[in-house]
């Protein structure tokens, strides 16, 4: 068959020999490195034997049989479990990218699991499965309903699964902060942890993760015709998309299994793969088989790891989470040099050509923002519940309510046209429509450094965090800027490089979530934007800090424009490329810095704000950076008004809600976008 | 009856005594606070502050996130018409003010709002619970000068004395009773595989002080008092008696009884897991009387093998 003679038989030469060694050492150098505690109590053959029996009178055997080796046929079997899942994830959708985490599958199964403790604890008891894998087949068929005009276009299947997996985690997020005090063990299984104290939880998962495994491998020939490509494989019929569907459905009821037994244990499904193929997995078979092992290996690295940290930390618990992030993010950093640039973001392809709304008038659009927005002030200021219901605040009240109401609502507003106008920059400096501060992971290094702050325990007030928060974004953009050069800003690398900074950031943030409700509580009020906390004082610095970097935003209106041309016109045509880069760089990082020290970085409006000047029909570049900076302001001013007054008194973080919006405009823009 | 202009002077000057007297002025974790006369509407940001305030015979004008404290603190008994503010890591500064209080208590914690809160009413700033604090003598503290801000220091007084007895005579029920010996770990159990296990920094290792008891765990945890770790960490102190601290997860029993793990740990094979009703953990100097009693009766009625 013709098929045949495409796809090297195995054990041909052309198998890399790195592969299985490079494999066999990672296992060795993990289970080496999980054995080293245990061996000053037990001799190497007792703890051998500690997979199937134990010894009652010493309790170190007994810990040995109950604890360590559940947890090491825990870790290398959900490793494994998710290394496969990725492996078929990828190649089901042809994309490097694909993988439970990248899908919102994981979050999905979280959102799942929260949702049934919360409302349905009787479900969970009956069957920890169901409410995970409905919450990752939730996500995924978001993924899948928003990108199906699209075909499946990769990078777009990855930016719908990191907006579903953003717009999952902020419901998360809003419920961890209404409840976190009962919600102590949410945080813990949120953060992923593998300890195990007996083999109960093992054997329960190991014939489901046996059996889906066999379900995947039987699809194993179909899905090798599918590696041919999607045109010949067209040609077999319809039960493509069967295939796909099927192979896909069973990736989600491996990723949730395995989610609503040990909580995230995140990248690990991309890192696997990644890894294979890095280290030279050409064939299906080949990648499906390392990608396998290497995730067994991984995970139980990145749990040895977390064990091994949480003794150092005085028997504080690490979670395997953590480590998982803190391994996956570099592997994809490494994956960065050996992708090939052969996809492109969505918009790309449909350059401003071909995407071009009916121009209007900026001066009509400008001024329906600003009536919007001038109804959310007076609202904002005007119509509030008190502890004795809702009222209406007279005008002459209003300097009084201006107190409470006043600061923070200006904040959320400047914070807003901060974002709006970095994401127009970044869009303009990149050439790319979806390039933004949050997807290209420029908020996220802010957002790492201020993470960074909190664990350190640093107060440096605000001045001190902003600047902490620039250089941090500005590393972020630095470093976007230097890989993606020779890419020309387009595809996986900007993708994956934002994607690396947020596994970090999540590292960081699983840390302080399984180190207790309180200190988590805080955190995630800040992650999310605690604009209540704005004295007068700091919004008129913003205020003077906004409408100054606007101005000069305003003098750089020309290499703006020329940049996109590419280096050589742009000098040809008079400007200092260079220098004129360096300033935007600065610029786009001051303001984004800015802004997420008030909202957090994870709010999507320097997504949405400049998407939504463009679709009001705004072309050149003042005219989008204007309407981009009132929409985002509007935005967050709305955000802003409605965390205050959901939930009074309490409040919820403005910055979630803005994501919440945002993920739900951002979806509804992609699929849009797709059918036009 | 007449009387002399000089006895009128003499009156009137004997009546601003006590209003002179009552200017005082407090240095706090955030600066300086005065008050011309006792605060009468408090509103109180912890729980740590509205137990105090509670002891002190003090209705709060306004808590924080008042339904949890019914959950988890109970006692002293908040009165059901206390306004609720909104919750601890973020309350709204409007609810405060709308009450019009004369002083607000709140912790370090709340650090980032401190010129917002100082707006609305003289602040007082004490954290119970931060870096370096021993959280019984910060609580003491603060009962004390809550106390003297609102004339109550008698009280404050009194309330602190029948803790120490309390303490002492708990320390010698369980001396007579001979089961002082072995260490305890205080756990609240998270779910069946993790624990929240109290350090030797935190605020129930007064009671273990006081009562004579030895803490199983020595590791300094956070700030509050607390690590959380794996159930595995409990065998490494393998000669300690385990007490489990109420409220427990749903068909927790059930589930560690099926695991050996558990049931051969040497202080479930010497039937010594003990189970003691709710103490916050994280409150003033009030919880370390209830866990004191708790614990004594439950070290001296005996243990068992499983919680219940």
């Amino acid at each position: 068959m013709s098929v045949d003679a495409t796809l090297p038989a195995p054990g041909q030469p052309e198998t890399s020999p790195r592969l299985p060694i490079a494999v066999a050492l990672l296992w060795l150098a993990a289970i080496t490195a999980s054995a080293l505690p245990w061996l000053d109590q037990l001799l190497p053959s007792q703890l051998v034997s500690a997979f199937w029996s134990f010894d009652g009178d010493q309790y170190a055997s007994v810990l040995a049989h109950f604890s360590w080796a559940p947890r090491v046929s825990m870790a290398v079997l959900i490793g494994c479990a998710l290394g496969l899942a990725g492996a078929v994830t990828q190649q089901v959708l042809g994309n490097p990218l694909a993988s439970p985490t990248t899908l919102g599958v994981e979050a999905g199964g979280q959102f799942g699991v929260t949702l049934a403790t919360l409302f349905a604890p009787g479900l969970l008891a009956f069957s920890p499965d169901l409410a995970a894998v409905a919450g990752g087949l939730l996500a995924i068929g978001l993924v899948v309903l928003l990108t199906w005009r699209l075909g499946f276009s990769p990078v777009s299947v990855i930016l719908a699964g990191l907006v579903v997996t953003f717009f999952l985690g902020a419901i998360n997020m809003a419920f961890l902060l209404l409840k976190g005090e009962w919600l102590g063990n949410l945080f813990i299984w949120g953060a992923g942890s593998l300890i195990q104290n007996n083999w109960t939880p093992f054997f329960d998962l190991l014939p489901r993760v046996v059996v889906i495994a066999a379900l995947l491998l039987a699809l194993l020939r179909p899905l090798q015709l599918l590696q041919l490509g999607q045109a010949s494989a067209n040609s077999l019929g319809a039960k493509v998309s069967l295939l796909r569907a099927a192979a896909l459905f069973l990736v989600v009821i491996m990723s949730s299994v395995v989610v609503s037994r040990v909580g995230v244990v995140a990248f690990v499904g991309l890192a696997a793969p990644v890894l294979a193929r890095l280290l030279g997995a050409r064939t299906l078979t080949e990648r499906l088989l390392w990608s396998t092992l290497a995730g067994g290996g991984l995970l139980l690295l990145a749990d040895t790891l977390a064990h091994w940290a949480t003794t150092w930390d005085g028997g504080s618990l690490v979670p395997t989470g953590t480590t998982t992030a803190l391994i996956g993010g570099p592997i994809i950093l490494l994956a960065l040099q050996g992708f090939r640039n052969t996809h492109h973001m969505p918009g790309q392809e449909a350059s401003p050509a071909a995407f071009l709304p009916r121009r209007r008038s900026p001066v009509a659009v400008a001024g329906v923002l600003c009536s919007l927005l001038a109804v959310t002030i007076t609202l904002s200021m005007g119509w509030s519940p008190g502890l004795e219901g809702w009222n209406w605040t007279p005008l002459v009240q209003w300097t009084e309510a201006w107190v409470w109401r006043g600061p923070r609502l200006m904040a959320a507003i400047l914070a807003g046209m901060a974002l709006g106008m970095a994401g127009t920059l970044i869009q303009r400096m990149t050439g790319n429509p979806m390039g933004s501060p949050e997807l290209l992971g420029i908020s996220g290094g802010a957002g790492l450094v201020m993470v960074v702050l909190v664990l350190t325990g640093l107060d440096i007030g605000r001045p001190g965090q902003l600047a902490a928060a620039t250089a941090g974004a500005a590393g972020a953009l630095g470093l976007l800027l230097l890989l993606a050069r020779k890419h020309h800003f387009a595809g996986n690398q900007l993708l994956l490089g934002g994607l690396a900074l947020y596994v970090f950031m999540d590292a960081g943030l699983r840390l302080v979530m399984a180190s207790g409700g309180t200190v988590a509580s805080r955190l995630l009020n800040w992650m999310y934007g605690s604009t209540w906390l704005i004295p007068e004082s700091e919004a008129f610095a913003l205020l003077a800090l906004v409408v100054g970097l606007g101005t000069l935003l305003l003098l750089t209106l020309r290499p703006l424009t020329l940049l996109p041309l590419g280096d050589t016109p742009a000098s040809s045509l008079g400007l200092p490329v260079a220098r004129a880069r360096l300033l935007l760089l600065v610029l786009a990082a001051v303001l984004t810095a800015a802004s997420t020290v008030v909202i957090g970085p994870l709010s999507f409006v320097g997504l949405i704000a400049p998407h939504l000047a463009r679709v009001l029909g705004q072309q050149t570049v003042g005219r989008q950076l204007m309407v981009a900076a009132l929409a985002g302001g509007l935005l967050l001013s709305l955000a802003d008004y409605l965390a205050r007054i959901l939930v009074y008194p309490n409040q919820l973080p403005a910055g979630l809600l803005a994501a919440l919006v945002g993920g739900l405009y951002f979806l509804w823009g992609l699929s849009r976008h797709g059918r036009g | 009856m007449s009387t002399s202009p000089r006895a009128l002077v003499v009156g009137a000057l004997l009546l601003l005594v006590p209003i002179l007297g009552l200017t005082q002025t407090w240095s706090h974790e955030g600066g300086k606070l005065t008050l011309n006369k006792p605060p009468e509407r408090i509103v109180a940001l912890n729980w740590a502050a509205t137990e105090s305030l509670l002891l002190l015979g003090i209705t709060p004008v306004g808590v924080a996130d008042m339904a949890g404290y019914g959950t988890w603190v109970r006692e002293p008994e908040l009165p059901e018409e206390v306004a609720n503010v909104g919750t601890r890591v973020a309350p709204s500064l409007e609810a405060i003010a709308e009450l019009k209080p004369d002083l607000i208590v709140t912790s370090t914690e709340m650090a980032p709002a401190a010129e917002l809160l100082e707006r609305i009413a003289p602040t007082y700033v004490i954290s119970v619970y931060k870096q370096g604090a021993r959280p019984y003598d910060k609580a003491r503290e603060m009962l004390l000068t809550l106390g003297e801000m609102t004339d109550r220091k008698d009280r404050a007084e009194l309330v602190l004395a029948d803790i120490e007895k309390t303490l002492e005579e708990q320390r010698e029920r369980l001396e007579q009773a001979g089961v002082t010996g072995k260490p305890v770990a205080l756990v609240n159990f998270l779910d069946d595989r993790h624990v929240r296990i109290y350090t030797p920094n935190g605020l129930f290792q007064t009671a273990l002080d006081n009562l004579g008891l030895t803490n199983a765990w020595q590791d300094t945890g956070n700030y509050w008092g607390f690590s959380v770790t794996g159930l595995e960490s409990i065998a490494e102190v393998p000669d300690s008696r385990i007490i489990a601290i109420e409220p427990l997860v749903p068909g927790l029993a059930d589930s560690l009884a099926n695991s050996p793990f558990w049931t051969y740990l040497p202080p479930v094979q010497n039937h010594e897991i003990y189970q003691v009703p709710a103490a916050w953990p994280f409150g003033g100097v009030y919880p370390v009387k209830r866990l004191a009693v708790a614990l004594a009766d439950a070290l001296i009625d005996g243990g068992s093998d499983n919680v219940r």
